[in-house]
């Protein structure tokens, strides 16, 4: 074994500062200032220890180890999409932002005045979703696209309901079926609590009762289809109910953006705007709003204002919203931001530049349109003419199962439900993706890759990034230099100490980090099969039974992707157990 | 908070859950009780000793206990919420576990509970995961930000049960050997039993108010090439100060001395050396355009004013590149997007 340990890197006091420490305090050891510390009632009985835990590794074994069980996980190609799409991180945002400690260990920037960096960073975060979702306001960003929309909801419903008298609230939100099936999902743990009423259902036929507070269209839909949804909002708008769309980022590049068509509010992902998938993230989400809702949107939104020497200067605004200073009556209570992922969305729009997001998304439309002849052209029946980069096929089980088990020989991996096959394209895509995907259907590709998003109407003329922030640094050099301005602005770890309360902000390890951006970690589906993130299932199962250990508990969800989402999770189950449990009756009527 | 109605317990003069009030409270709401929510070690501090009593009565009243893991670096190894008498608690993968903060997130808050409650583990649309009866989805992707959960798995990995125990007993230490220096200058709210504090302590700011408030104490770190400590939580006008298992003796020192100096510069403005609104603190941070301007106006000098103490000419000194922003303007004039290019100055 190495005689290099870890733990010697990870604790601060070497032993000669440990005894002036232990010294100064009086104490002869550190067991006897424990002793002192923690409670005799709650200490362990016996010394602490990881169920099957097979040895200590120092730094270079561990690596080693992780390389073992990363073999177990199928880097393949994932044409999956469900709100996760391949995408190519530029190297110098890799490597000057993702692997770069100045960006990735400082706190929350509450001290803004040693913040200054990550703040224009998030400014220009704000400023690409303003533009590309046609809303005027932004906020730096939440979990994911579901939480998003469920934010979305709760606005709706509190806006709307301001003035209700108590049981009387509009309390139905409309949810088209063609939303992401893991965002329905998350509307319905957040509707419960506040006795919102989802209805799911097919937008060309839904029909508004004098309860419907709001409604949520995906665009493109789960399906992958383009739809013109203006008759449906302008009779929403009519009805007084409110208006969410969740949009794909890339797509509003060509597509008319929601807020140029009535949208109250705009949601998704920003994860391919060069954020690795990661098996699910982290990534960060949008949350887009109309003037209406400016004092309301959850979450942190960076403002300017400016200097006692009048220059001009940034920080999160509207923090009386904040939880830390009105604690019972925040807006903000489990909307969590991702400002490293936001951080790296944001440089990807600086570094390519309008012209470059256009250029991508019209890359990845070409090929779906080449993939859509294709398929169409060798008998196979496109469900929706109407697309951006998700082409969809009918199929019966047993081509299914035929096209799928060639499919996965091959390292791909599509999107399959009853009726159906999706292929979703993404700025990866390479002739030798449509050859592929061209053998596993038994098609031949077309010479032609020109294809049209559909509708005209519904083609983007406006302009987005004009700001000249993502205009001038398109050169490597020039980017390089930009993030480092930026980074030279706040301190981090890299700088002191930060002794954040209750906040913990200890090392983070270089070899902890390292692996996450390997290729057997970074370029996993969430929803790919199971059993090609066996590696993952290692990991997620170890991890679960150390939490287990640490706790002293049973079971472990490693779901929540925040410690609001947390205690959000906590609460619920607490909330299920008593209602399952018929504490108060059925309806769990203590529970309001 | 979660469709529930809240209840906030009563703390004593100690800082501790007012044990009298839980159980009244408990009794008073006992056919609507559904749990306590409860941070431990308290967001004081301090290993409270009644903690197994106070979920006892929750549990009495048919109630289960929801621990905050905010402050799990105090606990791991030495006890756990399930020693507590907790039924369920989140950890902050990005605090106790290693994963970093990301500037204002990522992070990761799985949860941990007992086998009353396993059966309502949350589940998900695409993955065979959850309890029995489990809830719907609380995040998009079955396993939250996965890619991050490596951190997590590292650290522990690499450190094993007697390395993260160390960790839990060296933050502990490393506070406490920092309460020890900073007391006689600063006073400390809240301590257990025997004066000794968690992983984390506060320091009290109330009695410079007249001099000046825990922001201006905030804002005069950064001339001192420093973060300051979590501000006016939970208690209004103190910091609150976690050093974490990772620093060295020296880099605590450098720290207090820190403090310890700025309570000097504070006793410069009680003796009327300095008045009250123009000062260190007051017009911290200093920048280096003000600092190097022809013009310097102040009653002190520039070295004062940005090189207080010898360290910061050694490599450690970091320049605010604003200064003091003023809040009230930016929200009474709200502009949440890239302004013209002319005005980045």
């Amino acid at each position: 074994m190495h005689p290099d340990r870890f733990e010697r890197r990870h604790i601060g006091p070497s032993p000669g500062e440990t005894k002036e420490m232990l010294d100064y305090l009086g104490v002869s050891s550190l067991d006897e200032l424990i002793e002192q510390t923690v409670p005799a009632s709650i200490r362990l009985k016996k010394p602490f220890s990881f169920t099957d835990f097979e040895g200590v590794l120092g730094e270079f074994e561990y690596l080693g180890h992780l390389k073992e069980i990363a073999a177990n996980n199928r880097v393949m190609r994932n044409f999956i999409g469900m709100g996760y799409y391949g995408t190519i991180t530029p190297s110098v945002i890799a490597r000057n932002i993702f692997h770069n400690p100045g960006w990735y260990t400082q706190y929350t920037p509450y001290q803004a005045e040693i913040a200054q960096g990550r703040l224009e960073s998030l400014l220009n975060y704000q400023t690409m979703v303003t533009d590309l979702t046609g809303l005027p306001i932004s906020n730096a960003s939440l979990l994911d696209e579901g939480t998003a929309a469920s934010e979305a909801m709760n606005m709706f419903y509190h806006e709307k309901n301001k003035r209700a008298k108590a049981g009387e609230e509009a309390n139905e939100f409309f949810v088209s079926d063609k939303v992401f099936p893991q965002t329905i999902d998350i509307l319905r743990t957040r509707a419960v609590p506040h006795g919102i009423k989802l209805v799911v259902g097919d937008w060309k036929t839904a029909q508004f009762t004098d309860k419907t507070f709001g409604v949520l269209l995906q665009y493109p839909d789960s399906e992958g289809c383009v739809s013109d949804y203006r008759p449906f909002v302008e009779k929403a708008k009519a009805n007084g109910v409110f208006v969410c769309v969740a949009a794909d980022i890339l797509s509003l590049a060509l597509l008319t953006p929601p807020g140029e068509w009535g949208a109250d509010v705009a949601v998704g992902n920003t994860q391919r705007f060069g954020v690795p998938i990661g098996y699910g993230g982290p990534h960060a989400a949008y949350f887009a709003c109309s003037e209406d809702f400016k004092r309301q949107i959850p979450g942190r939104i960076i403002g300017v204002s400016v200097d006692k020497h009048g220059h001009r200067a940034l920080r999160m605004a509207l923090q009386t919203r904040e939880q830390h200073i009105r604690r019972e009556k925040a807006t903000s209570n489990i909307c969590t931001a991702q400002a490293l992922l936001a951080n790296m969305a944001a440089m990807y729009a600086v570094y390519h530049g309008p012209d470059g997001i256009r250029g991508i998304a019209t890359h990845v439309h070409e090929y779906a349109c080449a993939a859509a002849e294709m398929l169409s052209a060798g008998g196979y029946n496109v469900v929706h003419t109407r697309f951006f980069d998700t082409v969809r096929v009918e199929a019966d089980s047993q081509k299914m199962a035929t096209i799928r088990s060639k499919a996965e020989a091959a390292g791909y991996n599509f999107f399959y439900d009853n009726t159906g096959i999706q292929i979703a394209f993404d700025e990866t895509v390479t002739e030798r993706d449509l050859a592929a995907i061209g053998g596993i259907f038994g098609v031949q590709p077309g010479p032609e890759k020109s294809g049209s998003l559909a509708p005209g109407s519904l083609r983007r003329d406006s302009a987005y990034l004009t700001h000249q922030v993502f205009n001038i640094y398109h050169t490597e050099s020039d980017m390089m230099r930009y993030i480092k301005r930026l980074e030279n602005k706040d301190l981090s770890l890299m700088h002191s100490m930060i002794t954040l309360g209750s906040c913990t902000m200890k090392l983070n390890a270089a070899t902890e980090m390292m692996p996450v951006s390997w290729d057997e970690w970074a370029n996993m589906h969430p929803f790919m099969p199971a059993e090609y993130a066996r590696g993952y299932a290692q990991i997620i199962a170890e991890l679960e039974k150390y939490l287990c250990d640490v706790t002293g508990f049973d079971a472990c969800s490693l779901q929540p992707n925040s410690g609001a989402q947390g205690e959000y999770a906590g609460l619920m189950v607490i909330r299920a157990y008593i209602g399952c449990n018929g504490r108060y009756g059925s309806g769990g009527s203590g529970l309001r | 908070m979660a469709g529930m109605e809240v209840v906030v317990v009563a703390c004593d003069e100690r800082g501790n859950i007012d044990v009298a009030d839980l159980k009244a409270k408990a009794e008073q709401y006992s056919d609507r009780l559904s749990c306590l929510m409860v941070t431990y070690p308290s967001t004081h501090g301090v290993f409270e000793t009644s903690i197994n009593e106070i979920c006892d009565i929750i549990h009495q009243h048919g109630g289960k206990v929801y621990m905050d893991g905010a402050n799990m670096n105090a606990q791991v190894g030495l006890t756990s919420p399930a020693a507590i008498g907790a039924d369920v608690c989140h950890l902050n993968l990005h605090k106790t576990f290693a994963i970093p903060h990301g500037g204002g997130g990522p992070g990761m808050g799985p949860i941990c509970c007992n086998n009353s409650l396993a059966p309502y583990l949350p589940g998900h649309v695409f993955a065979k995961m959850g309890g029995e009866q489990g809830t719907t989805a609380v995040s998009a992707a079955p396993w939250g930000s996965a890619s991050i959960l490596l951190i997590s798995y590292a650290y522990i990995k690499m450190l094993g049960a007697e390395g993260v125990t160390n960790a839990t007993k060296y933050a502990i230490l490393n506070a406490n050997y920092m309460k020890a220096r900073l007391e006689g200058a600063y006073q400390i709210l809240y301590t257990g039993e025997n004066g000794r504090c968690a992983h984390e302590m506060i320091v009290d700011m109330r009695p410079f108010k007249s001099l000046a408030g825990a922001e201006d104490i905030a804002k005069r770190l950064m001339d001192y090439g420093f973060h300051a400590p979590t501000l006016s939580f939970p208690v209004a006008g103190t910091v609150m100060i976690e050093p974490t298992e990772s620093e060295s003796k020296a880099e605590l020192d450098r720290f207090c001395d820190a403090l310890l100096s700025i309570r000097k510069e504070l006793d410069e403005i009680a003796s009327g050396d300095y008045s009250h609104d123009d000062n260190v603190l007051h017009n911290a941070p200093h920048t280096v355009e003000e600092t190097t301007a022809d013009n310097w106006s102040h009653p002190y000098t520039r070295e004062k004013a940005a090189f207080p103490l010898p360290y910061l000419r050694q490599g450690w000194k970091f320049w605010a590149t604003v200064g003091r922003i003023d809040q009230a303007y930016g929200d009474r004039n709200l502009v949440c997007t890239c302004p013209p290019m002319e005005e980045y100055a």
